[in-house]
């Protein structure tokens, strides 16, 4: 290193420089990027309401959404509504998908009125109600959407996490983990019990429906419990409205 | 009390070192002598401690999505979230230069033993690892921020202390020659990280549900006995597609 | 290997076994047994890093007598990261579902004390083109043993490689199953990656002598 990196000034100018270079080299690509990042999340939270749902093109054991080209017009075809309840109130929103669930859970942090979107969607003749819900995992967020019958019972899952361990909790995106989920009931004698992602359920077939639970994932307890407290504080918010599609 | 908590569980659920393997290089490499793990894990805690709040405050005030709005309502829709990485990793290799100019002159002797490891305390994955943490659990206040660098300052501490005076007493032990020194230290840790999972049954339950889950035994594995191989008992549901398994330490 | 002259085909060569950066070197441990629960990431992070390692080291090298030493660990943090986050954005616009996948290992990558060591080592000191190589060697050599550990912890964790069921169905009971054989559901667990490596160092420290330590 020659003596002129070592003196002060030299590192001051480099110092300012290298900043000055790098942060406008992100902020722009950043930018440039923004709107392509920003499409291809609105894309895929159209392909997993409509996997959820049923609507998809899974083969064999792979979770396969529908194609990007067709995401838009199956999403306006199987999806007839989309509702947004607040405090007691409920009402249409067709951008309802796009609701930030994290920032609605800071909301209610706040003790504010947070929104709970709801999509509604009809296929083959049976409706079904789709709900996205978000937790904590093991290293950092993982959310869901969860599509249930007027019932409560869930007619699909589909998960997704951002940082969970490869081969473990990373697994709860796989066919094994969510297909269990469909058919099980959430409500007990009309209680709303939730799923508990349970190492001692012993169904690894899922057999039993109306137990509340499905089997835990080897290696992956954390992020199941993740998983199971998710489902039992976001889902327990629409025991109401679907009390009230009942009664009316 | 919430401080309390999260105070135990950076120690030993989450330990830097045991549960998410960050830290392991300077780890590995400094833990031949108990006087040098020491200072190092004493400096460890202390970058940490002031790291972790710090980078909480830029975070809160200057990265989080809407985190500028305290400088006007037009400034509330920038999110400078992808420049967490660079200004925690500012702020972390700021923090240890002052350790180092501190070090070196109050103790000379430890400053030449811990050589090129005190400055690589900025790569250190634990430090960073534990503002990214506090970043992503979002952790809600400065005050819970800083019981976390603490705490997971500890914990890293704990771990290399115990491997270094575990290293210390196996120098007289019949190590086959070609497991000597980092082979068997590898060994070692993962049998010591064995031992920390029966912490995991400690404080679960969310934040909701706090007592609805019973605690599993929790075996006080003295860090000192961990040279003997624990007996673990493999329980496999034969028929779970995803083998849920019981690992239960039998050591009263 | 008529381009590259016999001292720098070494720097290729060498990390893969003498000098291997995570059996000899001590460095990348954190990611080594982070991600290798499955073959399947472990490739995709060998693939990342063999990119942010080498493109890095050549820009250090080109950097490396106008960086001032009193910051130049910060400036090679930098480096680091502002590679890795241009790999995330570009993943992000134009391969999503790969880039979430990455996302979870992109603070590992930073941080990955090889890239830091090997900047330090020898890019500080030697010209692009010696650096890209040794850059190139250094990633596969970890590349190769986070391989091998993924693939023992996958094959014998879940009885999958590369999520294909190769050694059977543990459900329907068929394959190996059959006949009484049970997936080790603790070679998943983060500890036996610990517990793999130390035996990897131990066959290779057995098959060459000179790399055994001094008691």
């Amino acid at each position: 290193m020659s003596k002129k990196t070592d003196s002060n000034s030299y590192t001051i100018i480099f110092s300012v420089g290298m900043v000055l270079i790098v942060g406008s080299l992100l902020a722009f690509l950043a930018s440039y990027f923004k709107p392509t990042i920003d499409e291809n999340k609105r894309i895929e939270k159209q392909q997993n309401i409509l996997y959820a749902m049923g609507v998809n093109e899974n083969e064999e054991g792979s979770v396969t959404f529908i194609s990007k080209d067709v995401v838009g017009e199956n999403f306006s075809k199987y999806i007839t509504k989309q509702l947004v309840i607040q405090g007691g109130a409920i009402s249409e929103n067709d951008q309802a998908y796009l609701i930030d669930i994290k920032k609605q859970q800071t909301l209610a942090k706040e003790g504010e009125d947070r929104l709970f979107p709801l999509f509604i969607g009809e296929k083959d003749g049976k409706t079904f109600y789709v709900a996205p819900i978000r937790g904590k995992g093991l290293w950092d967020a993982i959310w869901a959407y969860v599509a249930m019958d007027e019932n409560m019972v869930i007619q699909g899952a589909y998960f997704d996490h951002k940082g969970e361990t490869a081969g473990l909790g990373a697994n709860i995106k796989l066919r094994f983990f969510m297909d269990d989920f469909t058919g099980e009931h959430l409500l007990s004698d009309g209680q709303f019990k939730g799923i508990d992602v349970s190492k001692s359920n012993n169904d690894p077939k899922n057999e039993d429906k109306m137990d509340n639970q499905v089997d835990a994932i080897a290696g992956a307890t954390i992020t199941g419990d993740g998983v199971s407290a998710m489902i039992k504080s976001e889902l327990r918010n629409y025991v109401s409205y679907f009390k009230n599609l009942k009664t009316n | 009390m919430e401080h309390i908590e999260l105070f135990f569980k950076s120690i030993f659920i989450d330990n830097m070192v045991f549960a998410t393997f960050l830290g392991m290089c300077s780890y590995l490499a400094v833990s031949k002598k108990v006087a040098t793990a020491v200072g190092l894990g004493a400096a460890v805690i202390f970058v940490l401690a002031v790291t972790v709040p710090l980078n909480w405050l830029l975070d809160q005030y200057l990265l989080q999505e809407g985190a500028l709005a305290w400088l006007g309502s037009e400034y509330a829709e920038y999110d400078l979230s992808f420049l967490s990485f660079i200004m925690f990793i500012a702020t972390i290799a700021t923090m240890v230069q002052l350790v180092e100019i501190i070090v070196e002159k109050f103790s000379p002797s430890l400053y030449n033993s811990l050589g090129i490891f005190l400055p690589l305390i900025a790569v250190n994955c634990a430090i960073l690892g534990g503002s990214l943490f506090m970043q992503s659990r979002e952790i809600p206040s400065l005050g819970l921020a800083l019981t976390y660098g603490v705490g997971s300052g500890i914990g890293w501490f704990l771990a290399i202390l115990a491997i270094a005076a575990i290293r210390e007493k196996i120098r007289y032990s019949n190590v086959p020659p070609a497991l000597r020194g980092l082979g068997i230290t590898f060994i070692i840790t993962g049998l010591m990280a064995i031992g920390f999972m029966s912490f995991g049954g400690m404080l679960t339950g969310g934040d909701e549900e706090k007592k609805e889950k019973t605690t599993e035994v929790i075996v006080s594995s003295k860090l000192e006995k961990s040279t003997e191989v624990k007996k673990i008992d493999i329980n496999e549901k034969s028929d779970t597609k995803e083998v849920a398994e019981n690992i239960k330490e039998i050591e009263k | 290997m008529g381009l590259l002259s016999k001292k720098d085909a070494k720097l290729i060569t060498d990390p893969l076994t003498d000098n291997n950066p995570i059996t000899i070197q001590v460095l990348g441990i954190c990611s080594a047994l982070a991600i290798t629960a499955e073959l399947n990431a472990s490739i995709v992070m060998a693939v990342s890093v063999l990119f942010v390692l080498g493109v890095g080291n050549v820009v250090i090298s080109l950097m490396r007598n106008i960086i001032p030493s009193k910051i130049r660990i910060i400036v090679q943090l930098i480096v680091v990261a502002t590679l890795v986050i241009i790999v995330d954005l570009v993943l992000k616009a134009f391969a999503y579902e790969l880039s979430k996948t990455l996302g979870a290992f992109i603070g590992l990558i930073i941080t990955n004390c090889i890239i830091m060591g090997r900047f330090e080592a020898f890019a500080l000191g030697n010209g692009p083109w010696k650096s890209f190589l040794d850059g190139i060697g250094n990633a596969v050599g970890y590349g190769v043993i986070l391989i091998i550990v993924g693939f023992f912890r996958e094959l014998l964790g879940a009885g999958t490689l590369l999520g294909f069921k190769v050694l059977g169905d543990p459900i329907e009971k068929t394959g190996l199953y059959a006949i009484g054989y049970e997936n080790n559901g603790f070679m998943l667990l983060a500890p036996m990656a610990l517990i793999v490596v130390g035996i990897l160092i131990w066959v290779q420290r057995s098959r060459n002598p000179a790399l055994i330590e001094e008691n």
